[in-house]
């Protein structure tokens, strides 16, 4: 095949594309490894101040394992609820699976605050000991995660072949030990990779937290939030630091699980 | 004793069957989402056309459409609705400008290794909380930021430019929010085109500029559309962006619902304010589907 060389200018603007969408993150990073009291430009030099500042701060240290914690909770629901949809889901005629992918997909997509004021609303009015605690927050983030673990599990069984199975069953497996025998090792690690997604979608939730949240426990994006609207940290961006390192660990553990570029571009 | 053991068969007949079977798999889920998703919005609506009582979230019976008249006769409403139509309008044009190059260089890298680095980069970004993004885009932009200061020390500008706590600030972020979304979904599409459409446009003699005209940019049209509502429904209900790109100072309609009902405990006002943009939401979300699902060729 012949090769198609990429135009020049098409290359300057993709770089320019890439430079927004990783500039903050960049920034972010030199930001919390600055020497100085502030930020400057040029940086007035290197140095691990505010990530010792961060590691000593009861309020963000506290914020950042309670994110984990709660990602952690979210995580585990997510993934057996979100597997055992997506078996179901796999098996279904193609305007149904269709219809309630659309479903279970919707609170990622429809707004986020409108989502959490009602699940709020609702813990109130109906007197549910839910609100502001770690288990109400852990509802929400469920409701996020799981369309995840269902994308990426339904993938890897739409490009399942059925017939390993009915194989199994027709050598005298019964229903269970045929998907515990034979499907399940195969989808495994989709369902790894799925779970990774749901940790770190709960660990970047912010608009239904804003609602469930409690003023003293609080997961790190609002923490982080209620510092940003009066002034820039430091140490937030030492905190910043960490989660960039665990969702850039978390992507290229799902990298290693399953083919991502092939996952996304369905090619 | 024979008769109970045929009826018990008869239901581990029903348990066995495949559907039924199934249906447990998904009937957990189902479940957690018609309580904690459906009902909740459900109670919204109903509480949205209830008598406005502040302090009060607990539902009536009692019908009313008070809420949305003042809502729809209060121009402050009106034009924060607007705004956020207007500046959703805005982020998904100029993410679209921004994505295409990008998701163009993705989709034509041929090394599998190099697609898989920048596809890797991209989903970096859009896991990353949006919050942590918008620190840096505030170290970029703010006043003293770094954009004003390179400008101010090249004496190019004398004061530092209002690029944030404006309008203009809340579409900077919010593009920064939208990239990924917009650059993925491009993708998807661009991969799809069959190259050969192109080679034989250009055989015929087509130049590069006239075929990208006439062959690429219709044939990923399904992607720019889908793309394009789906940056459209992500930016209407974002509060985070306007929150702290804004400073408050860009009232829309996610800023408003917030308000209402943390700082005013106006739920049956607020829950109002909240119909009205689930349904635009959603509106551009349901089409967004459809497009999806004919560009997918299903």
């Amino acid at each position: 095949m012949k090769k198609r060389r990429i135009p020049l200018l098409i290359l300057v603007l993709a770089i320019l594309g890439f430079s927004y969408l990783l500039a903050p993150i960049v920034i972010v990073v030199l930001a919390g490894l600055n020497s100085g009291d502030f930020l400057s430009f040029p940086p007035k030099g290197l140095s691990l101040r505010w990530v010792i500042a961060f590691l000593q701060s009861e309020k963000y240290l506290s914020s950042f394992f309670f994110s984990f914690r709660l990602a952690l909770m979210t995580m585990v629901i997510s993934t057996i609820l979100g597997t055992m949809a997506a078996l179901y889901l796999s098996r279904q005629t193609r305007i149904w699976r269709g219809v309630l992918q659309s479903f279970f997909l919707s609170p990622v997509v429809l707004p986020g605050v409108v989502v959490g004021f009602s699940i709020y609303a609702f813990f109130i009015s109906t007197e549910f000991p839910l609100v502001r605690t770690i288990w109400g927050l852990w509802v929400g983030h469920i409701l996020y995660s799981t369309p995840y673990v269902i994308g990426t599990v339904g993938a890897a069984l739409a490009a399942y072949d059925l017939s390993l199975e009915e194989a199994a069953r027709s050598l005298g497996a019964s229903p269970v030990r045929a998907f515990f025998k034979v499907t399940l090792p195969i989808i495994a690690p989709a369902i790894q990779a799925g779970s990774v997604f749901a940790f770190i979608v709960s660990f970047g939730q912010f608009e239904v937290s804003l609602f469930l949240s409690a003023p003293n426990s609080e997961p790190l994006p609002i923490a982080m939030y209620n510092s940003l609207r009066y002034k820039f940290e430091p140490d937030a961006a030492a905190a910043g630091i960490f989660a960039i390192c665990l969702v850039t660990a978390a992507v290229l553990l799902t990298n290693r699980l399953v083919n991502l570029r092939k996952l996304l571009h369905r090619a | 004793m024979i008769a109970l053991t045929e009826k018990k068969s008869g239901f581990l007949n029903l348990l066995a069957s495949r559907q039924v079977r199934r249906g447990i798999l998904v009937a957990p889920l189902l479940i957690f989402f018609i309580l904690f998703f459906v009902i909740p919005v459900g109670l919204m609506f109903l509480s949205s056309l209830n008598t406005p009582a502040v302090g009060t979230v607990e539902l009536s019976s009692e019908l009313t459409l008070k809420n949305y008249t003042r809502f729809f006769s209060r121009s402050s409403y009106l034009i924060a609705a607007g705004r956020s139509l207007l500046l959703a309008s805005i982020v998904s044009f100029v993410s679209l400008l921004i994505a295409y190059p990008t998701a163009f260089l993705i989709a034509r890298t041929e090394h599998p290794g190099r697609v898989t680095f920048l596809t890797l980069l991209v989903l970096i970004a859009m896991q990353l909380d949006i919050v942590i993004r918008l620190y840096g885009m505030m170290v970029i932009l703010g006043d003293n930021g770094l954009v004003n200061q390179m400008l101010l020390g090249l004496g190019v500008i004398s004061k530092p430019l209002p690029l944030m706590y404006n309008f203009l600030g809340v579409v900077f972020g919010l593009v920064q929010f939208a990239l990924p979304f917009m650059i993925l979904t491009l993708v998807g599409v661009l991969r799809g085109i069959d190259p050969s459409l192109e080679e034989a446009a250009r055989s015929l003699g087509a130049n590069r500029f006239r075929c990208f005209y006439r062959v690429t940019l219709p044939a990923s049209l399904p992607g720019i559309l889908a793309g394009t509502l789906l940056v459209f429904a992500l930016s209407v209900s974002s509060y985070i962006v306007p929150a702290l790109m804004g400073g408050f100072r860009v009232g829309v309609l996610p800023i408003h619902i917030f308000q209402q009902v943390m700082q005013m405990a106006q739920f049956q006002f607020g829950a109002a304010v909240g119909v009205v943009l689930f349904l635009i939401s959603l509106t551009s979300i349901a089409v967004y589907l459809r497009v999806g699902s004919s560009a997918r060729g299903a």
